[in-house]
């Protein structure tokens, strides 16, 4: 089998939500000595976003959408620690992410988490419905670079605003990035709100934390 | 009692109230903050929405306990003071309810799912809803469970109710629109969702939320397809905008209010709005059915 056929087998066993195979995958890709960002870009990921279209589709409900993000997180757990024991091994940062509060969708967030341990940052995901204070606290807790914000919501977007507001009313603005996630998000709200960034998908997400980290 | 008197009168069109979080935003809510708590902090604003929409016309109108069940009160670390909550509520209401017209119990989702979801089971939300339903027995007439997304969630909410309680029931759940037609998040179809719904002990089927009345107009033609029971709906005001920090749903009223005539002379039995509708929207849908 060919190393794209492969890919495409990881990719379908996370889309049949076959965790078995998807692991099974994830185990032979670290004996072969795979390049394993490119398992987790080519093969896993892909998968995973093929799931979310799936969703988008009308073919796949939450709950198939979950089950996905898990298979993907357990293989995750499987490929982490030998990507970063090799010479992939990349400068950390340190993210808190959640989905703000009052928006119960954490598949994008849960997906852009995963892909961010997967590239060697330390992440914390507080889940959904998350109150704004609560971010913060957590953030400073943590000792944070970045706090990931995501609301899925139109009607809780102003959530995402009221990070950076709070962080200003606390002073803390120099302390944190903050990030934006989520389909209604756009440019004009990222400025709008003085934020730092945002990202439309996963992958995105890893090269805007990249970029911001190095600044 | 009225509410079954109403029901087998084939000329009546029963009208329901419109969207409550909406109208506390436009009172200046933050986002943030669960609306029941204000049943106790501002009772004279929650009295003065009831009354609006009574004056608007309805024939009855849903205690502001949507999020009134200890799962859904835990969340914002309110669950101990959840008698006082329902309690406020329904004098709240029950205050401005002029004679002739009902108040209903507002039972809405507890807003924690099942695996793979979330971690919910279904004694969770069994236990959760008969709190709530207990406490609110004594001062409702008949009940709206309603925002459902999850079918074996509303079965749950249907029992903890049945098992207290022998007043009519609604049962609304929420769809949305896919490709392959009108399914729950959790991937049920609306005709598995209308046929175990059929099969229950609830008077009206229902559906609220999510969608705008031109989508619930074609999910209310596909639903009566499956059920001979009186159905219920009471759709969003379009889709939201967000404008600034505020959050707006644009659709004209009269595009709203004719498809809600639409839908009425497609048999349903009880309208009225969700989110974004207002009393103005619901005085328009007064004018409509005294029309027939």
């Amino acid at each position: 089998m060919s190393k794209e056929d492969f890919y495409e087998e990881m990719s379908r066993a996370v889309v049949n939500l076959d965790e078995d195979k998807a692991l099974e995958y994830a185990d032979k890709a670290i004996k072969e000595n795979l390049s394993l960002l490119e398992v987790v870009e080519k093969g896993y990921a892909a998968g995973i976003r093929k799931v979310g279209e799936l969703w988008e589709e009308g073919e796949f409900f939450l709950p198939e959408l979950m089950r996905g993000a898990q298979i993907m997180q357990n293989c995750l757990d499987l490929l982490i620690p030998h990507l970063q024991s090799g010479s992939e091994k990349i400068s950390r940062g340190t993210l808190v992410i959640a989905t703000i509060e009052g928006d119960i969708h954490s598949i994008g967030k849960t997906i852009v988490g995963t892909m961010l341990r997967a590239y060697g940052y330390e992440v914390y995901d507080l889940g959904a419905d998350v109150p704004a204070e609560k971010i913060i606290d957590i953030a400073i807790e943590k000792d944070a670079d970045i706090i990931g914000v995501s609301a899925l919501l139109t009607t809780t977007m102003i959530g995402q605003k009221k990070i950076v507001d709070l962080l200003k009313e606390r002073k803390l603005v120099d302390k944190f990035k903050v990030i934006f996630g989520g389909a209604p998000v756009t440019d004009t709200w990222v400025k709008k709100c003085d934020a730092d960034g945002f990202a439309e998908n996963a992958i995105d997400a890893v090269k805007l934390v990249k970029s911001l980290m190095n600044k | 009692m009225l509410f079954q008197d109403w029901i087998k009168d084939d000329s009546k069109i029963i009208l329901f109230d419109g969207g409550f979080g909406s109208e506390l935003i436009k009172r200046g809510l933050t986002s943030g903050k669960i609306p029941d708590i204000l049943n106790i902090e501002q009772p004279e604003i929650i009295s003065q929405i009831h009354k609006s929409y009574y004056d608007a016309g309805s024939d009855m109108c849903q205690t502001n306990t949507f999020g009134s069940t200890p799962l859904s009160l835990m969340r914002h670390n309110l669950e101990s003071r959840i008698e006082d909550i329902i309690e406020s509520a329904l004098k709240n209401i029950r205050e401005v309810c002029p004679s002739g017209c009902l108040v209903v119990g507002d039972i809405g989702p507890t807003g924690e799912f099942r695996p793979p979801v979330g971690n919910a089971s279904s004694e969770q939300w069994y236990s959760s809803f008969s709190t709530q339903a207990k406490l609110l027995e004594k001062g409702v007439d008949l009940w709206h469970i309603e925002t459902i997304s999850d079918l074996e969630e509303i079965l749950s909410a249907i029992n903890a109710i049945r098992d207290i309680s022998k007043k009519p029931l609604i049962a609304s759940i929420t769809y949305k629109k896919t490709k392959r037609g009108f399914f729950t998040i959790m991937g049920d179809s609306l005709e598995k969702c209308i046929k175990a719904l059929d099969n229950e002990n609830v008077d009206v089927i229902g559906a609220n939320c999510t969608l705008g009345s031109n989508d619930m107009l074609e999910l209310l033609k596909d639903a009566a397809k499956f059920t001979e029971k009186p159905l219920s709906v009471k759709p969003n005001a379009g889709q939201p905008i967000i404008e600034g920090d505020k959050t707006f749903y644009k659709q004209p009223v009269e595009e709203f209010t004719n498809d809600i005539r639409e839908m009425i002379e497609l048999g349903a039995k009880i309208v009225g709005g969700c989110c974004g509708t207002s009393p103005i929207t619901i005085k328009e849908i007064r004018g409509i059915i005294d029309s027939f």
